[in-house]
């Protein structure tokens, strides 16, 4: 039977239109839009002037920002490497265990993953609240001075992101789960057979073999990690916002504290920027250090 | 064709339905951000107006989140024309709206028809709902913070009066004084504070400047001249207490109540909205004898900080509001006003005048006790910077919690707020 090329096309455009539409409207508009608000000194609602660069070159002497980019920066450092070893440690340790126990384990571990933020927030707030957290009667006991975690600058980001990890490992074992289950046994066997030692196995076969997965997982993180708010968010409020104001915390106080559209879509647009960047970056390492491990 | 002629019909009965329905009764919608004790409250008001304005008037009131995602939703909705008929607003916020174009002014007719004038309010409260010589809200009530204390506590001290109150409240001394004697008298805390939120404490140090007749922001410009220093001063009071074990350290809101009402902390700053949650715990035989009164005189003169909740007209952006419609709303809010007495009980001061001048009021405690700080209030500075949730907050809130807390000298934490301030 003879193929008409021409609907074909057609009928393929007609199927895919929907998804196109949608896409464009919900993305690719708003996405042009914000690049092209941020030359403008437009409210959080309605038009403004167009005032050329002046809300990026801004940004270079806005002491917030600068803030906001290093508490960032801090905190993909404190959670992407940490929280994707952790969660593969805890995966091959998962691994060992079968049947029943195995599920039982790995449902205690991913059980943090399902809950909503707010939870996450008011449960950590009850272990570390300075007055009536659990976690200070513990220090009490143990003769530890009491430590104001959400109100000092030095532990603030670093116990964010401790709960970040423990929130979000769940999800990240999971992709490590099936990854080692995908390793065939017959691999192990053989190196059991030439005498492979536990490291030699883990450092030759599973590490290499993982690789993908983990490079996955780092990858997922990482573009997470930058785009942190909630939990920031949440474990500021009535404390020093300010001082643990991360990026896209500080997109939202300029667009709905300050009523400047203008300012939050430039902050945004560099958001964007550095999230492409990093994603790419890491994308390439990953892969260049594939090649070192063949 | 017989059933084409029934779905006619049928609509056409709809319609008169519909059409008779909303001439016979004006619907209007309301928002507000009042969950909570005072949202009970408000919910029982609710109710009482629409069971005496049966078949005229219906309020359909919904309950949104308090604060930023209330503001925004305003704003938004507004921007497309589906804003609320009337919503509570707060009258630090009038600033900020006037300038996002979001509210419709009250005219002199408006007031005219509600029967309500502006000799009905003390004057700091009209003038904050006043921008640019119009207004633009109906003062519902104000809200200030007052100092609560534990009058079994005081008493076994020997730190009451006569009349039943602290003892010290006129002057910084003799307060700091009453403290220590707590302190000494073993209890834990003398002064429970709201020391790890500095969003809270922005309310108490704002009043510690007004009684030294600070501003925090004079022609636009913030801290001028040595109003920087009177920032420092209040800093540094309430920095001592914290260094002399007198006040609690890092403690959150609800901590703050929880200290206060479990007996650990003998007084707690705390705004009048916690009244309820005293009379509820009293009235189950959970709590002490307490009492509520002003904020003592730490520097010149008593004053107090204090918002207000009032009500406003969104401008939807092309949507006129039918002359019906706007004579309905502003039967709402005279009502709700004239009405307040009941809203006190949710500690909230009436900002209507005949309610708190009335013996029903006056007989109410400690609401009554606590209602002569209405002369000495002072509202957020005007700008569309201020206000509950606002920029000014925060910038003050990263800065306080540190110094009260005694990790950051005064002097440096008001050269942060300037610097702050002027970033914004």
């Amino acid at each position: 039977m003879l193929r008409n090329k021409r609907s074909e096309a057609l009928m393929a455009l007609a199927l895919i239109a929907p998804f196109i539409a949608i896409y464009g409207l919900v993305f690719v508009y708003p996405t042009i839009k914000l690049f092209m608000i941020s030359f403008t000194d437009a409210p959080l609602i309605g038009d403004g002037t167009y005032v050329g660069f002046d809300n990026y070159t801004r940004l270079a002497s806005d002491r917030r920002f600068d803030t906001a980019l290093w508490n960032t920066a801090y905190f993909v450092l404190l959670s992407v490497v940490p929280g994707t070893l952790v969660a593969f440690s805890i995966a091959l340790g998962v691994n060992r265990l079968a049947g029943r126990l195995q599920s039982f384990v790995l449902a205690l571990f991913f059980l943090p993953y399902i809950l909503p933020v707010s939870v996450v927030y008011l449960i950590w707030d009850w272990t570390l609240n300075f007055q009536f957290g659990i976690a200070m009667y513990v220090f009490d006991m143990l003769g530890i001075g009491r430590v104001p975690i959400f109100k000092a600058t030095a532990w603030f980001i670093p116990a964010v992101a401790f709960i970040t990890i423990w929130w979000t490992a769940g999800f990240s074992i999971l992709l490590f789960l099936a990854g080692l289950r995908a390793i065939p046994g017959e691999i192990y066997e053989a190196a059991s057979l030439d005498n492979a030692g536990r490291w030699a196995t883990f450092a030759r076969i599973t590490w290499p073999l993982m690789w993908p997965i983990t490079a996955l997982v780092l990858t997922i993180q990482l573009i997470l990690q930058l785009k942190i708010f909630d939990q920031v968010y949440l474990f500021s409020t009535g404390g020093r916002p300010n001082d643990n104001v991360v990026l896209v915390y500080y997109v939202f106080q300029r667009a709905f504290q300050s009523d400047q559209g203008g300012r939050a879509a430039a902050v945004a647009v560099v958001l964007f920027l550095i999230v492409i960047v990093v994603s790419v970056l890491n994308f390439q390492l990953t892969r260049l250090s594939r090649g070192n491990n063949r | 064709m017989p059933r084409i002629v029934t779905l006619a019909k049928c609509v056409a009965l709809t319609v008169s339905l519909f059409a008779s329905t909303a001439h016979a009764e004006e619907n209007v919608v309301w928002w507000d951000f009042l969950s909570g004790g005072d949202g009970v409250r408000m919910k029982q008001m609710i109710s009482d107006f629409n069971a005496a304005h049966q078949g005229k008037i219906k309020i359909d009131a919904t309950t949104l989140e308090w604060g930023t995602p209330f503001y925004a939703k305003v704003q938004t909705s507004a921007a497309v024309g589906e804003a609320p008929d009337v919503m509570t607003y707060h009258a630090s916020r009038i600033p900020l709206a006037v300038k996002q174009g979001i509210l419709q002014e009250i005219t002199a007719d408006d007031w005219k028809a509600m029967g309500i004038s502006k000799d009905d309010y003390a004057s700091a409260t009209w003038d904050a709902v006043t921008s640019d010589g119009k207004q633009y809200a109906v003062p519902l009530d104000t809200h200030p913070i007052v100092l609560y204390y534990n009058k079994d506590i005081l008493k076994k001290a020997g730190l009451l009066t006569d009349d039943g109150k602290p003892k010290g409240l006129d002057s910084g001394e003799n307060f700091t004084a009453t403290l220590k004697a707590l302190k000494e008298a073993g209890v834990k805390f003398p002064l429970g504070s709201v020391t790890a939120d500095g969003n809270f404490m922005f309310r108490t140090i704002y009043s510690l400047m007004g009684q030294q007749d600070g501003e925090l922001m004079t022609d636009g410009k913030f801290l001028t001249g040595d109003n920087g220093k009177k920032l420092e001063n209040a800093l540094a009071i309430l920095q001592g207490w914290t260094k002399d074990g007198l006040q609690s350290s890092y403690t959150d809101y609800p901590a703050t109540v929880a200290l206060f009402t479990s007996g650990e902390a003998a007084m707690m700053i705390n705004g009048v909205w916690e009244v309820p949650t005293m009379t509820d715990l009293h009235k189950n035989g959970k709590l002490f004898e307490w009492g509520a009164v002003e904020l003592p005189v730490i520097f010149n003169h008593p004053s107090t900080y204090a918002d207000s909740h009032t009500f406003a007209i969104p401008a939807n952006k092309d949507k006129d509001m039918s002359a019906d419609k706007r004579a309905a709303v502003l039967e709402v809010m005279s009502w709700m006003d004239k009405n307040s007495l009941f809203w006190a009980t949710a500690g909230h001061i009436p900002a209507y005048g005949p309610v708190t001048a009335s013996a029903e009021y006056k007989a109410m405690q400690p609401n009554s006790t606590y209602s002569t700080l209405t002369e000495n209030m002072i509202f957020d500075p005007k700008s569309p910077l201020a206000g509950i949730a606002g920029p000014i907050f925060d910038v003050m809130s990263s800065s306080f919690v540190p110094t009260l807390n005694g990790e950051m000298e005064p002097a440096e934490a008001v050269e942060e707020i300037k610097a702050g301030l002027n970033d914004m």
